[in-house]
């Protein structure tokens, strides 16, 4: 049963799941479609944030690159209050770490630093010129800028504590009769803007990366430039073990449940104009372009996706409950009519049988009243003959007795007296005959045998001297090729053979030659026996009703008992056999004995 | 067939024949009673008669069992004598018992006069011959 309920089942959720299965996705889809808007969205606007720093670092720079310097600027000693505003100025602005002019050789020859927070000091000179930035800056014609890397502040060639990331801009400086006099490099302390770059959008994981792909700032990293101090998991090979080099550098794609989303940031060769339209347009120089990828973790990917997987998830569990309850009842329905049917069958089968069984019963008791009607015709023949036949001589007798009781002629007395002797031995005779009767009727001892008919046949046909003399002209034919064995009484069988052969010898015409055939047939899947004759036959016109009944005699001048037929008769009834004659005066007689 | 009888008698008990000749004879020495063993010998007679166009007998009394040709064998050769006979004859079947498929049968017969069992008695004779010959014996 329960493999049918599941078969069932199955065939009806499958196609349910697969159209689960289809909205699932689509709504993944959907849903992936909306994170990754907000992602991009979210990673402009980072972009953008980041541009405006980076351009408000150059134009402070490129404010600084259009003073007009003095001649032979000394800013140390002879203009040094010429300075002086400005550094109180760059004081307040804390993303100023270090302000310092550098000659075209290289050398510093200012120096100002950030001590703690709100001072700037003026400190000792060093020699810048073996800096890639010094190298670049010294390349860089007017209305240039050159925006450097973002690296962790050295001093003395070590890498400062705590680390300090920073970036450099550097800008050819002028005198008043624009001969360039040396360059300016401001050092701007990156932190702030890295951590508002990495700081999270709802979750999401942010890499600021450099040209090389290494990374720079990230969510992920506590630390920024984990390269420069050595931590090797910093590469995005390291640490984000994503193809994203392989994607375009503007891209976004979804790669092992993650959704990244990148954008880069060119800053090189572009330009921008300070102050009113007049003013010629500063070109940034730079050797990094920075890539800012924003990602979106699985489990984040998962979270958005909780509310729909859930949704489908009960929808399903429920469709599944329901759905079994709905194949468990009908199978169960179904099963109980199967069950109910076949019950139906069986029951059917079985009054069948029984019907057969009445059937046979029916035929049996068909049979049984057959034999019994033949007993009860065989009792009412007996009872008719004791009643009849012996009832006449005892009545002859009590008219005799009255007689000789009233008779008072002694002759008329002699003539009575032998008169009863006569009633004595008619009824003896009766008496005898009543016998043999009896004994057929009686047939609790009758012997059934296999019998040989044909040795039967001949056995019986020696008793009669007519057979045994071949010259009296009396032959008995045997054709028994149809059967030839029988279960019978051998005794009846023997009486029946005899009176019947015993009346054809004795009823034989004259000028013939005479002859008695036995032809065993089957006829309607009886053993049928045929007895035929060419006797003198019978008017059975007239005697046809009392062929075969008790001292009935047919042929005067032929002598006889009546008892012969009658017994024949009475003994293949008394085994449910049954005899019929056909007679034809001067033709011959036929007896079919049907077993 | 000098005497033309008055009764015949029919049926194999010789026994029954002589006591019913000494019977009729107790009632009257005037009837003249013939016999016969069997049907056949009976219908012969019968045929006789009305070849010889003589008078049949008036009264016959029929046993049912008997060879050759029985009570009912004779009836039906009776049967196919009766337009060929001139006068009435009163046919009693005589048998020794009352079974009803025998009264039965014996009703079919419009030949019949009655149905009597044996013995006959001598009271029972006179009363048939009593309504036959209108006679007191």
């Amino acid at each position: 049963m329960w493999k049918r309920v599941l078969r069932m089942f199955i065939g009806l959720y499958v196609p349910l799941f697969v159209l689960t299965l289809f909205l699932y996705y689509s709504q993944k889809a959907k849903q992936i479609e909306n994170i990754t808007e907000r992602q991009i969205r979210a990673n402009t606007l980072k972009k953008i944030s980041f541009e405006e720093k980076c351009h408000s670092f150059l134009r402070n720079t490129h404010y600084w690159a259009s003073l007009k310097y003095p001649k032979n600027f000394d800013p140390l000693v002879e203009h040094s209050s010429f300075l002086r505003s400005y550094l109180e100025f760059i004081e307040d602005v804390t993303f100023y770490d270090q302000f310092r002019f550098i000659d075209l050789e290289g050398k510093e020859f200012f120096r100002a630093e950030r001590v703690g927070t709100d001072s700037i000091v003026i400190s000792a000179l060093q020699n810048k010129n073996y800096h890639p930035y010094v190298k670049s800056g010294l390349q860089l014609k007017k209305n240039q800028i050159y925006l450097s890397q973002i690296s962790l502040n050295k001093e003395n060639g070590k890498i400062e504590k705590p680390h300090k990331p920073v970036i450099r801009t550097v800008a050819p400086i002028f005198d008043a009769e624009q001969n360039q006099i040396g360059l300016l490099v401001i050092n701007f302390k990156m932190k702030k803007i890295l951590d508002q770059i990495k700081s999270k959008v709802e979750d999401k994981n942010v890499y600021l990366l450099d040209e090389d792909f290494r990374v720079i700032s990230s969510s992920t990293i506590k630390e920024d430039l984990p390269y420069e101090s050595g931590n090797e998991n910093s590469t995005i090979a390291g640490i984000l073990q994503t193809k994203l080099i392989s994607h375009n550098r503007d891209s976004t794609f979804v790669e092992n449940g993650h959704i990244w989303s990148q954008q880069s940031i060119n800053l090189n060769r572009a330009t921008f104009t300070f102050g009113s339209k007049s003013n010629l347009p500063t070109e940034i120089v730079t050797p990094s372009n920075w890539l800012l990828a924003l990602e979106i973790p699985q489990k984040l990917v998962k979270a958005e996706l909780q509310p729909v997987f859930e949704s489908l998830l009960t929808f399903n569990i429920i469709s599944i409950i329901s759905l079994l309850t709905l194949c468990y009842i009908f199978q169960k329905n179904r099963i109980e009519k199967e069950l109910f049917y076949k019950e139906l069958e069986s029951k059917n089968i079985l009054l069948t049988r029984s019907k057969d069984q009445l059937e046979e019963n029916n035929v049996m008791v068909n049979e049984m009243n057959n034999s019994l009607e033949i007993r009860n015709k065989q009792l009412s023949d007996f009872n008719y003959l004791i009643s009849h036949n012996l009832r006449s001589p005892v009545t002859s007798m009590s008219v005799i007795v009255e007689m000789i009781q009233k008779e008072k002629n002694p002759e008329a007395l002699h003539q009575l007296l032998p008169k009863l002797d006569q009633v004595a031995k008619s009824i003896t005779n009766l008496t005898e005959d009543i016998n043999d009767y009896v004994a057929i009727l009686d047939t609790k001892e009758i012997k059934i045998v296999d019998i040989d008919l044909k040795e039967l046949i001949l056995e019986v046909k020696n008793e009669f001297t007519e057979t045994l003399l071949d010259n009296t002209g009396f032959e008995v034919q045997l054709n028994l090729e149809a059967w030839d064995h029988i279960s019978y009484s051998k005794f009846y069988l023997q009486s029946i053979v005899h009176n019947i052969i015993s009346n054809a010898i004795k009823y034989k015409r004259d000028n013939v030659s005479s002859y008695i055939q036995f032809e065993s047939v089957i006829e309607n899947m009886q053993r049928v026996l045929y007895v035929r004759d060419n006797g003198i036959g019978l008017n059975l016109e007239r005697h046809g009703e009392n062929v075969f009944k008790l001292y009935k005699r047919f042929h005067r001048n032929i002598s006889g008992k009546g008892m012969g037929l009658f017994l024949v008769k009475s003994q293949l009834e008394a085994l449910n056999a049954t005899i019929t004659i056909d007679s034809k005066i001067g033709v011959g007689t036929t007896f079919k004995l049907i077993f | 067939m000098n005497t033309k009888p008055n009764i015949l008698l029919v049926d194999d008990d010789e026994l029954y024949l002589y006591l019913m000749q000494k019977t009729i004879h107790q009632i009257s020495k005037e009837l003249v009673v013939s016999t016969f063993t069997d049907g056949e010998q009976a219908v012969e007679y019968i045929t006789k008669c009305t070849e010889e166009k003589v008078e049949l007998p008036e009264v016959i009394f029929l046993d049912i069992n008997m060879p050759f040709l029985d009570g009912w064998g004779f009836l039906n050769e009776f049967k196919k004598l009766k337009p060929k006979i001139i006068n009435n004859i009163n046919i009693y079947m005589v048998s020794s018992s009352m079974r009803d498929s025998d009264v039965k049968r014996a009703s079919n017969f419009e030949e019949l006069t009655g149905y009597v069992v044996k013995p006959v008695n001598k009271v029972q004779l006179a009363e048939i011959f009593k309504k036959i010959y209108h006679e007191n014996w």
